[in-house]
This record gives C-alpha cells, sequence and structure tokens, in this order.
C-alpha cells in the first residue's frame, strides 16, 4: 500500500520472471519480450474496459477483468496487481457490489502501477 | 524412472495434440509455450466458440479449457462439446482459479474429464496431461476388448449372467442369443427352466440348490428345448462371489451352447469305437470290453469266453458278387450274429467307470475285428457247453440263405472258441487261440466250432514259423532248383530237363510236398516261381556254355501267374539277361490248376506260344479236362501223372487211361510224356503204347545241377549210342 502512490515503478517478482526465462533459456525465442507485449496489450485493453464501466458499472464485467488480470499479473510477476484483482474478485463474487467505483479506481491504479513496471522492462 | 514413464506411455502418440483455449493472451502464450516445450503440439484458441470450431475441423487429443471466459465460458463450452458426435469421450481438463470449489463442481457436472488449478508449475500441469492421456487410452481399449469379448462371446455362442439378492437373475444379451432371445427380452430363471425336460430340470435344481447351500461352483450340461423347438446342449458355468465380509453376494458364470461339441465327440466317440460298415463293436472297443470282462473274470472267479467267428468262401462272394455285394453281406451277417448273444450297444472308454457288480453282463456283444472276421465276447460261462451253445446258434443262424444284390447266397463259418481262464491268461493269449481253434475247423472242412486245445497250438505254430522263414527264404538264397532230365528213349537222348524247387533250411532238405501247398496258400508262390524261372534261364546259360547245353528247362507254374499280364515280358527279360532263346523255356501248369482259371490264364498262353514258349500241361488224366477246350488250347505237350504210370505194372484198367491219353495226345498233335518211370517194365509198356518220352528214377532223380551236368556228360554216349536187345538204354545211374 504505501508503494501505490509513487511514482518510480514497482519491480516484477523476480521468481517469476526466472520462470519466464526457463521457457526460453537462451533467449532465442524472445519469449520474455512477447509475455511482456502480451501482458501490457492486455493491461491497456482492461483498462479501457474499466473506465468504460465507470458510475453505474456491471459488477460481473468488472469481475471478470480481475479474475483475467489475477492470473496473468501473477504470471508475469505483478504481484500487486495480481493481489488486487483477488480481493476485488472475491468481494463482487460474494455478491458486495456497494461502492463499485471505489473498486474500479483500485483495479485501474494498480493496473498503471503495472504498465510502468513491464514499460521498464520492453523500453529500459 | 524415465525408462517406467515410457512404459506407461506406451501406445500413446509421440506428440499429443492439444487444443488450448484461454481467452487471456498471457495465459494462453505462457501455457502454450510451456507445454510445447514438453513435447505437446499445441493449438491456441481465445474463446469457446473459436474452440468448438477448431474441433469440427481436425482431430486432438485433448483439450484444456479455461472455465472462466467472456461470451462462452468453460463450461458451456464443455457442455456443447460433449454433445456433439464422436466427442463424448473426449478427455477435457478444465482450468479453474485457486480455491474455486463451486467451479470445481460444476466442471464436473459440465462433462469435464478432470480439473487443474491455473498455476505456472508447468511440470504438475504436464502431468495432469500425461495421466489423462493414459486413462482416455486405456478407456479406448477397454471397450474395444468388450466389443471384442463379446463378438467372441457371440462366435462362441456364449454369454455371462449373473444372480445377485437384490437384482434378481440377470442375462447380458449374449446370454440370451444363446437360449434364442433378443437383447431386450426380460427372461426369468424360472422360464429358462422350464426349456429343460422334466428328468435333467430336477437334476438340475438339486445341484443348483446344493450349490447355493455350500456356496460351491457349478459346472454342468443341461439339454434345453428352446421356443422354437431347438434341442440344444448348454454348458453352466457359475462361480459364486463373495463380498467383504466373506459372504457370497452373488452367483457369476456362463452359459455356451455345446451343442455341436457334444456331437462331434459322440461322433468321435463312435468312430473311435464301432465299425462303420456294420455299426458293431471294433477291435479297439472289443479289447476293451474282453480286458474289462477279464478283470472281472478274475475278481469274481468265473469263467468268461471268446468265440472267433470267421466266414468261409467270404473272398469268392466278394470277387464274384463284387465289394458292394460283400458289404451287405456283412452287414447282415452282423446282425444275425448279434440276434445270438445279449449284444450291448455300451460304449466302454477308458474314462467310464462300469458299476455294480453284475454290470459285467452289458459288456456281452458281438464285433467286427475286420474283414470277414467277429468276434462274440461272452462275459461269463459255465464251461465249454456254454460256449459251444452260442457257437451252434451261431452257424445255425447262418444256414437260412442270404439275399445279397437280388441274389442267394449261402454262407458258413469256422468258429473258435477260447475261454478264460484256461485257454489264456491275457485277452491278446485268447483271441490267438481263438484263432487257432477257428483254423483248425477251416483245415477239417469248415463250417463248425471248435473249442481251443493244447494240441492245436503246436500244430499252428509250427506252421506259422514255416510260414516266416519261407518268407525269407527268397532273400536268404535258401532256395534252389534241382534238375531231372526227360528221356526220348526213341532217340535215345535227354530231350529236356525240368527244374524242380527245392528249399534248404537249415542244412536240411525240405520236401516240396512241405512248402509248395503253404506257399500257394499265402501268395508266396508268386514271387518263388519267378525266382525259379530267372534262375532256369540261368542255369540255361550255364549249361550251354559248358556242354552245348541246347533243350529246353521246363519250370512249373501256378496258375496265378499265368493271370499277370507281364509274364511274357517278364520271360523275355529273364531270357535275354541270360542270353538264351525263348524256346529253352518250357512252362508246366497242372490241369487242376490250369481248369479252374482257364478263362483267365488262355490269353497268356497264347501269348506265350507266339513268342516260343512251350506249354505242357502237367499230372494230365487226374483233372477233368474238357476235351473240347484241350483242342483250342495253344499247348504242346501232356504228361502222364504219376499214378497211372505206377499202376501199368498191376492194373489193366491203367493201361487202358494210358492209352487212351496216348491216342488223344497224337489226335491233338501234342507230344505226351510219362512222369515217374521206374521199373523196365514200365518203360517196356510204355514203349509200345507208343509214348517215348519218359521221365523218372528209372533214368534219374531231380539233381542238384552241378551233379546233373556229369550225369548227361556221362550218358551221352549211351544214349546216343547202342541200346541193348530189349531196347532199352542201359544207363549209369544217378
Amino acid at each position: 500500500m504505501t508503494a501505490e502512490p509513487d511514482d518510480s515503478p514497482m519491480p516484477l517478482d523476480p521468481q517469476a520472471l526466472a520462470r519466464l526465462r526457463e521457457l526460453d533459456p537462451d533467449g532465442r525465442q524472445g519469449v520474455l519480450m512477447r509475455v511482456m507485449t502480451a501482458f501490457d496489450t492486455s493491461l491497456a485493453r482492461m483498462i479501457a474496459q474499466l473506465d468504460a464501466e465507470g458510475d453505474g458499472g456491471n459488477a460481473g464485467v468488472v469481475a471478470g477483468i480481475a479474475h483475467t488480470l489475477k492470473s496473468s499479473s501473477a504470471s508475469v510477476g505483478a504481484l500487486a496487481l495480481s493481489r488486487v484483482c483477488a480481493e476485488v474478485e472475491a468481494k463482487l463474487r460474494s455478491g458486495d457490489a456497494t461502492d463499485l467505483r471505489h473498486d474500479i479506481d483500485r483495479l485501474v491504479v494498480a493496473a498503471e502501477a503495472a504498465q510502468r513496471s513491464v514499460a521498464a522492462i520492453l523500453r529500459p | 524412472m524415465s525408462v517406467v514413464h515410457a512404459r506407461a506411455d506406451e501406445g500413446l502418440p509421440e506428440q499429443p495434440e492439444v487444443l488450448l483455449v484461454d481467452d487471456d493472451e498471457v495465459n494462453l502464450l505462457l501455457t502454450a509455450l510451456a507445454l510445447r516445450e514438453r513435447g505437446f503440439r499445441i493449438t491456441e484458441a481465445s474463446s469457446g466458440e473459436l474452440a468448438l470450431k477448431l474441433l469440427r475441423q481436425r482431430s486432438f487429443d485433448l483439450v484444456v479449457l479455461d472455465a472462466m471466459m467472456p461470451g462462452l465460458d468453460g463450461f458451456d463450452t464443455c457442455r456443447t462439446l460433449r454433445r456433439m458426435p464422436g466427442f463424448e469421450n473426449m478427455p477435457v481438463l478444465m482450468l479453474t482459479g485457486l480455491d474455486d470449489d463451486a467451479s470445481i463442481t460444476k466442471a464436473y457436472n459440465a462433462g469435464a474429464t478432470d480439473f487443474f488449478v491455473k498455476a505456472t508449475q508447468w511440470s504438475l500441469l504436464e502431468g495432469r496431461l500425461r495421466y489423462l492421456l493414459r486413462a482416455s487410452r486405456t478407456r479406448i481399449e477397454l471397450e474395444r476388448s468388450r466389443a471384442e469379448l463379446t463378438r467372441a462371446q457371440d462366435l462362441a455362442r456364449m454369454g455371462s449372467f449373473q444372480s445377485r439378492r437384490q437384482l434378481g437373475f440377470q442375462l447380458a444379451p449374449e446370454a440370451l442369443r444363446v437360449f434364442g432371445f433378443g437383447p431386450l427380452d426380460a427372461v426369468s430363471m424360472r422360464s429358462l427352466l422350464r426349456m429343460v425336460p422334466a428328468e435333467a430340470r430336477r437334476k438340475l435344481s438339486d445341484d443348483l440348490h446344493k450349490a447355493l447351500r455350500h456356496m460351491s461352483p457349478v459346472t454342468t450340461d443341461v439339454p434345453a428345448v428352446l421356443l422354437d423347438g431347438r434341442e440344444r446342449i448348454i454348458h453352466v458355468e457359475a462361480e459364486p462371489e463373495f463380498n467383504e465380509h466373506g459372504r457370497a453376494s452373488a452367483y457369476r458364470g456362463i452359459v455356451q451352447d455345446v451343442t455341436e461339441r457334444r456331437q462331434a465327440e459322440d461322433e468321435i466317440r463312435r468312430l473311435a469305437n464301432f465299425d462303420s460298415l456294420t455299426g458293431l463293436p471294433n477291435r479297439r472297443q472289443l479289447i476293451l470290453r474282453a480286458e474289462r470282462a477279464l478283470e472281472h473274470a478274475k475278481r469274481l472267479q468265473h469263467q468268461f469266453a471268446l468265440l472267433l467267428i470267421d466266414l468261409d468262401r467270404f473272398k469268392v462272394i466278394n470277387d464274384t458278387l463284387g465289394h458292394g455285394a460283400g458289404d451287405e453281406l456283412l452287414l447282415q451277417v452282423g446282425r444275425r450274429l448279434v440276434a445270438c448273444v445279449r449284444h450291448s450297444d455300451l460304449v466302454l472308454d477308458g474314462s467310464v467307470e462300469s458299476a455294480g457288480a453284475r454290470s459285467h453282463r452289458a459288456l456281452e456283444a458281438v464285433g467286427r475285428l475286420g474283414g470277414d472276421e467277429f468276434v462274440a465276447l461272452l462275459p461269463e460261462v459255465g464251461g465249454d457247453p456254454d460256449a459251444e451253445r452260442v457257437a451252434q446258434r451261431v452257424l445255425e443262424e447262418l444256414r437260412e440263405p442270404f439275399l445279397v444284390s437280388g441274389q442267394e447266397c449261402f454262407v458258413t463259418a469256422s468258429v473258435g472258441v477260447a475261454i478264460y481262464p484256461r485257454d489264456g491268461s491275457s485277452v491278446v493269449d485268447l483271441l490267438r487261440n481263438a484263432d487257432v481253434a477257428m483254423y483248425s475247423v477251416k483245415n477239417q472242412g469248415k463250417n463248425a466250432s471248435a473249442v481251443y486245445n493244447p494240441m492245436l497250438a503246436g500244430q499252428g505254430r509250427e506252421k506259422l514259423e514255416l510260414e516266416t522263414a519261407l518268407h525269407k527264404a527268397i532273400e536268404r538264397e535258401e532256395l534252389v532248383l534241382h534238375y531231372q532230365p526227360q528221356i526220348d528213349v526213341q532217340a535215345g537222348r535227354v530231350a529236356k530237363v525240368e527244374a524242380l524247387m527245392r528249399w534248404q533250411r537249415q542244412g536240411r532238405l525240405v520236401p516240396p510236398g512241405e512248402f509248395i501247398p503253404l506257399a500257394e496258400d499265402t501268395g508266396l508262390i508268386a514271387p518263388m516261381s519267378q525266382w525259379a524261372l530267372r534262375e532256369a534261364a540261368r542255369q540255361a546259360r550255364v549249361w550251354k556254355d559248358a556242354f552245348g547245353f541246347d533243350d529246353a528247362i521246363a519250370v512249373n507254374m501256378p496258375s496265378r501267374l499265368f493271370e499277370r499280364t507281364d509274364l511274357v515280358e517278364q520271360i523275355h527279360e529273364y531270357a535275354t539277361q541270360s542270353g538264351v532263346p525263348h524256346r529253352m523255356i518250357h512252362l508246366e501248369i497242372t490241369e487242376d490248376s490250369l481248369m479252374k482259371d482257364l478263362q483267365a490264364v488262355i490269353p497268356s498262353l497264347h501269348r506265350l506260344k507266339d513268342i516260343g514258349v512251350e506249354i505242357s500241361i502237367d499230372d494230365f488224366g487226374m483233372g477233368y479236362s474238357s476235351l473240347s477246350y484241350l483242342s483250342q488250347l495253344p499247348i504242346s505237350e501232356l504228361k502222364i501223372d504219376r499214378s497211372f504210370v505206377r499202376e501199368l505194372d498191376l492194373a489193366s484198367k491203367s493201361t487202358a487211361v494210358v492209352t487212351a491219353i496216348i491216342a488223344l495226345a497224337r489226335a491233338l498233335g501234342l507230344r505226351v510224356v510219362a512222369e515217374g518211370v521206374e521199373t523196365d517194365r514200365q518203360l517196356r509198356v510204355l514203349e509200345r503204347l507208343g509214348c517215348t518220352m519218359m521221365q523218372g528214377f528209372k533214368f534219374s532223380r531231380a539233381l542238384p545241377a552241378a551233379e546233373l551236368q556229369r550225369w548227361i556228360v556221362q550218358n551221352e554216349a549211351l544214349l546216343s549210342g547202342r541200346a541193348d536187345d530189349s531196347g532199352v538204354p542201359r544207363l549209369v545211374n544217378g
């Protein structure tokens, strides 16, 4: 939580990165870059979708986005985002749709933070 | 480890085709990468809709489905997939989130094969995929083998059934088919039992109750009449099934239609034990029964009898009426013989145990040993009279004529009786001695019976030994020819030489009277005569070279050799081999045997005459020659039987016969030779009657070749020189 307002990018989890590198030990397939690019694209789309929900949004759609981002962010090591996604998804799935605006904001903030972390790898 | 792994994956595709479905491109990318790395071929789909489309286009070994997807989610995709034909058993792995119990249940309800919690531990995922592939393969194989089993059971007319306390009695479709029902028919145990004939049903019920009480297995063959009336034999095998408490909870088993097998077994048993022509017990079955009878007789200390029944003159009937008629006769004889005993059709097999002390009565039978030989087995007799009574009944039964091929014919039999234990302690001994007794009947004029006694055996054995020895006489070169000269007293020279067979056995000469009849009985006379022909031709050549011998050697031939179409060729061959002309071989055939087979012999006589081989008729005057035939036969010579010559000394009647024969010969243009000339008186009478060719002890007995050569050389001068006052040459006796 203390890191959230900070502008400097939060580094991705080194263990997750190591697992990604294992998939392509000599880097010939450019796995890391392909995964990061895919994640980056995915983030941009999700943020746009979340923004579109805004006030009076659909809790189901938001939970779906949280679900998707939860596992992909875990995979690439964006653990903070993954955690926020899990919390929001769990809250919404339990039927608690109060203050959806706040949930959306939490997700967007965390997603944008992850975007910056990814950018640090894609465009160092 | 790797070896075990490889074996576990045997039969699996080397690179399994996996359809990977996930809406999140990051996960899709990562999972695909990880699985490719581990040897899978991955096709990616970013939605359920796309996945279904791909599945319709090409085949996959396995589908990995993300559960949560926008649009058609994993559960719906799976449900749709399962409804598509051919995808009922496709392995589907559902990827769910952590701690998502609801999804797990939902996944199974949607028809997923298994679920997997999304994670980046790829080796776990790999392991799960391989496990699913193996399970799927096992399932396919199981289904295939179940199909094969069904097919095999169908072919074997076999099916399974079970009987459970709660579920009752159930037949598998294949088992229903065994009983002629359709696969959907409901069939109760009771309705099946109703197909079993009453008596067998009672026994079956007893057996089943007993088995149920002791919880023991059931194995039995049951006759059944199916609803369509077909009679079948059903083999039933069942075993109790025990639950975990060791209590029998069910019976499981199979039923099989074994009708054909049973029929085949029965047929084999029949063929092995019964004669196919008469349907009577055959040699094997007779010997089995006789052995059983012998055991009984030994144990209970009583006697039993074997009657060997051999038809007289059966060969004649076979030869004149044909084999079909012969078979028909044997069949009828078999029927009549059966009527002479308390014949039982029981089949005795090594495996079947007779029951009860008096069951040996059931062994009583008439059987056929082969050819025209039958045996009656009387398992218990009080003594000879019992057996002889049956033998008389047999002879009596055969007295009525048989109607064969529309012709009445009469058959008699010779019966030999052997009784246990007096006449033998084994079946083989008893049969042999019955045979000896039977032969004694044959020798004494047939159509009678005789009980064995040891005196008969002596004769039989001697004859058998002689026969065996005679068989080997040719190859051991024990046969020799002796030669007796035939003198032309008028011309004063040797006209011809007759070859006479001798057998040198163990340093002693066996008289022809002892072995020639035996040779004729056994057929050995044929090879012996052929040998004599070759030997005579060889000897003619030896003499020709030694002292210019240029006359003929006469060889005695049985009529059966004249029946051989190659006799002429053989004589030609022997003569050519030795380098002598055909005319140096003459053949003698007795009047008896010539007349017996006249029609068969005539063609050979003509051909022989054509090549220059002369024929003389031996022992003439004893037979019943038809004079009209005699005039047409291509013969050259008649030999007056020695019995007439012997009596020339005494009886005037003989003189009349000899006179007649000489006159006949002259009229037919034949030479005439007198045999057995021993005295001066005989010689003079014959000469006076006009017979100048003579043979006998008066001149020389039959001599070995070398001695005869000496005899001829010594007597040549005398023979060709002056006769004394009486006109009779003085000869040096051989």
